[in-house]
């Protein structure tokens, strides 16, 4: 992660060699060299970090509720939920970075209500890939509500427009601490969360019998997803993918434990939003890729891969 | 109706239930040839014709200027005032046609999909058959070097979405839900690069283009619209020529092996079918690929099961897209909405019902 936050903050479009940028690290290298580096690359990298870590951590709790692999918050719908409610903040005229958060999270809320649904439903549980179809159908749905809000004022659309493929671009760090305390407290819950959500995923009677309520369980990781990625979709926009791609390799890397994975999401999700952001910069230099097209691009062979495994994984 | 079963036996057997007999004279003793029709879909398919032609009607009358009937037929026959001749002959009726092709075109390729895939879910917009298609389509409208006509390059990215598709999902090939969860992440990959391509571009392009990747009938190029009624001339044979052993398709392959099929061969060409419906499809409409879903559904509720009903799914296809774009002209009017959201808002929370309340997703 070391490495590749360094990278990040290194190589990139713009006219400073990485040479400088290296001296700029230590304390020394030009005015200009200085500038790009604190003030653009810098809340970039800040903005990338918590993005990764709030979807790395969110994919991998609705994962392990669900005990299902492919359970990913923007496959889901939660990612959707969010950038329509953004969207209609936007349309309504909202500009203040504060609600914007705060809007986004209800969005999140909303979406999760599928997953919720989804979870009371006998059967569906068992079928990972229903539960991904559902998400699919109910993204579809929210985009095309999406959609119509822009059609119906020209003005929000360039703002929606850019901002519905993700990006971490020119990103203030006014918006990073609006995001932030509403992510501590989602951390908090998610660390009360942990160590039940564990007993949950060798089914509902052993947790019960274990002394642990599945119903204020389930609040509780919906709640923190939310949260999570509420905030995460405020400063990036909807990137899909993360969530799935993270857990995937955590647990590839840390076997089933929930609270093996979680620890493991910590530095995985930070490298796979920045390594795909750095991949986004290089790649067309010097304009960039939208974010959300590289994590796209990442994540769906990952897909694939879990779905061509010959015995569908279940957690 | 266009199911007429062939006997070359003599004329005086008594038709099953269900059934009319039709005796046609042969030229010998026992040659008389026995058309047996389907009595309940011939029924739905002529209340489906007139059905069509009532919402044809309604959607030439209804926009930004009203019309009355009389004017509308008028106009139709080649008299009437110029105004209403216009309105109709050089707006509303080229866009009529659009409509009803492209919901024919989506339905009868979506029923094909599902009845090889023996998979309700399986249409070409979730496999992501539509979205290969946009994004090609896209690359040559936005100017990435690439001269070719957009109907034959989204009839390349449906191709290859569909191989894709086939080739990604391993051994178990159309069978099962692999293959649509496979047709998903193509589906996504798809979407992410027209995404990437419209954001790339000037933004009047992308204003442009932006109704029609949601799918919209108002910027249709006319050199589509032909191509796609010569795609559907060629297809519709083809259909008929499946038909029978569509039917087959249902029961387990060895019993239609059986039965004198090939299954093999008939999923291939429903394969190629449908390919060759949705590219030419979406190179006019765009990616409205709800449609696929619903109308063979409700095709199919309407006729007896186990039948595959082909002209009713093209017949409420083409009444699903005509009456969607009508609902998109003067839902908001003067403002437009394309008819794939139209269809996405009225369609999508039936997908999420049949996903989370019936038992099983699949046709059997």
């Amino acid at each position: 992660m070391a490495i590749i936050s360094l990278a990040s903050l290194v190589l990139g479009a713009g006219p400073v060699a990485p040479g400088d940028a290296l001296a700029v690290l230590v304390g020394e290298g030009s005015e200009e060299a200085r500038f790009v580096l604190m003030e653009l690359r810098l809340p970039r990298l800040a903005v990338g970090v918590t993005t990764g870590l709030a979807l790395g951590v969110a994919g991998a709790l609705l994962q392990a509720m669900t005990r299902n692999p492919l359970a990913e918050p923007g496959l889901l719908g939660v990612s959707a939920g969010s950038a329509f409610a953004v969207s209609l903040a936007i349309l309504l005229g909202a500009s203040t970075v504060t609600l914007t958060t705060l809007v986004a999270q209800a969005g999140a809320l909303g979406g999760c209500s599928l997953v919720i649904a989804a979870s009371r439903m006998k059967g569906l549980g068992n079928d990972p890939i229903r539960l991904v179809l559902a998400g699919a159908t109910l993204s579809g749905l929210l985009l095309a509500m999406t959609s119509l809000l822009m059609l119906v004022d020209q003005r929000a659309a360039d703002e929606i427009r850019f901002w519905v493929t993700g990006s971490i671009a020119g990103r203030q760090w006014s918006q990073l601490t609006t995001a932030l305390p509403s992510l501590l407290l989602a951390g908090a819950m998610v660390v009360a969360v942990a160590q039940p959500l564990a007993s949950l995923t060798l089914g509902e009677r052993v947790a019960a019998g274990l002394g642990n309520h599945p119903g204020r369980i389930r609040l509780l990781v919906v709640l923190a997803v939310a949260l999570l990625v509420g905030g995460a979709t405020a400063l990036a926009g909807p990137l899909v993918f993360v969530g799935l791609v993270v857990p995937f390799l955590a647990r590839a890397l840390a076997g089933a434990d929930i609270r093996k994975t979680l620890w493991l999401c910590l530095p995985l999700g930070p490298s796979v939003v920045l390594l795909a952001d750095t991949v986004s910069r290089l790649l067309a230099a010097p304009a960039e890729l939208p974010l959300g097209v590289v994590t796209a691009l990442i994540g769906a062979p990952v897909l694939l891969a879990i779905v061509r495994a010959r015995r569908m994984p279940t957690l | 109706m266009r199911s007429p079963m062939l006997f070359n036996r003599s004329a005086s057997c008594t038709p099953p239930p269900g059934y009319w007999q039709c005796l046609l004279p042969g030229k010998g003793e026992g040659l008389g040839r026995n058309l047996l029709f389907n009595r309940r879909a011939t029924l739905v398919n002529l209340a489906l014709m007139f059905g069509l032609a009532l919402c044809g009607i309604t959607s030439l009358s209804l926009g930004t200027v009203n019309l009355e009937i009389q004017q509308v037929l008028q106009a139709l026959m080649g008299n009437g005032d110029p105004v209403s001749r216009f309105v109709i002959g050089e707006l509303r009726l080229p866009r009529l046609l659009a409509a009803t092709l492209t919901g024919a075109g989506f339905a009868l390729a979506g029923c094909l999909m599902q009845t090889l895939a023996r998979n309700r879910l399986a249409t070409p917009g979730i496999i992501g058959i539509d979205n290969a298609a946009t994004a090609f389509a896209v690359a040559s409208v936005v100017g990435t070097g690439i001269s070719v006509a957009p109907p034959m390059m989204a009839l390349a990215g449906a191709a290859t979405a569909t191989a894709l598709a086939f080739g990604l999902s391993g051994a178990s090939g159309t069978r099962g839900y692999r293959f649509i969860i496979t047709g998903l992440g193509i589906g996504a990959i798809a979407g992410a690069m027209t995404q990437f391509m419209l954001s790339r571009v000037a933004i009047d392009d992308a204003n442009a283009a932006y109704p029609w990747t949601v799918g919209s009938l108002n910027a249709r190029d006319p050199l589509a619209t032909q191509i796609l009624a010569g795609g559907c001339l060629l297809a519709w044979p083809l259909c008929l020529m499946l038909a029978r052993g569509l039917t087959t398709l249902q029961l387990p392959d060895a019993v239609a092996i059986g039965l004198g099929r090939r299954p093999g061969r008939i999923r291939a060409g429903c394969l190629v079918v449908s390919v060759l419906l949705t590219g030419l499809a979406v190179a006019v409409a765009g990616p409205v690929g709800m449609v696929a879903l619903i109308a063979p559904e409700f095709a199919r509720a309407l006729n007896r099961a186990g039948y595959v009903p082909l002209l009713a799914s093209a017949l409420i296809g083409a009444i699903v897209m005509v009456l969607a774009d009508l609902a998109g002209r003067v839902m908001l009017s003067p403002l437009e909405v394309p008819v794939g959201i139209v269809t996405a808002l009225a369609g999508s929370p039936y997908l999420l019902w049949i996903l989370l309340k019936r038992p099983s997703g699949h046709l059997q």
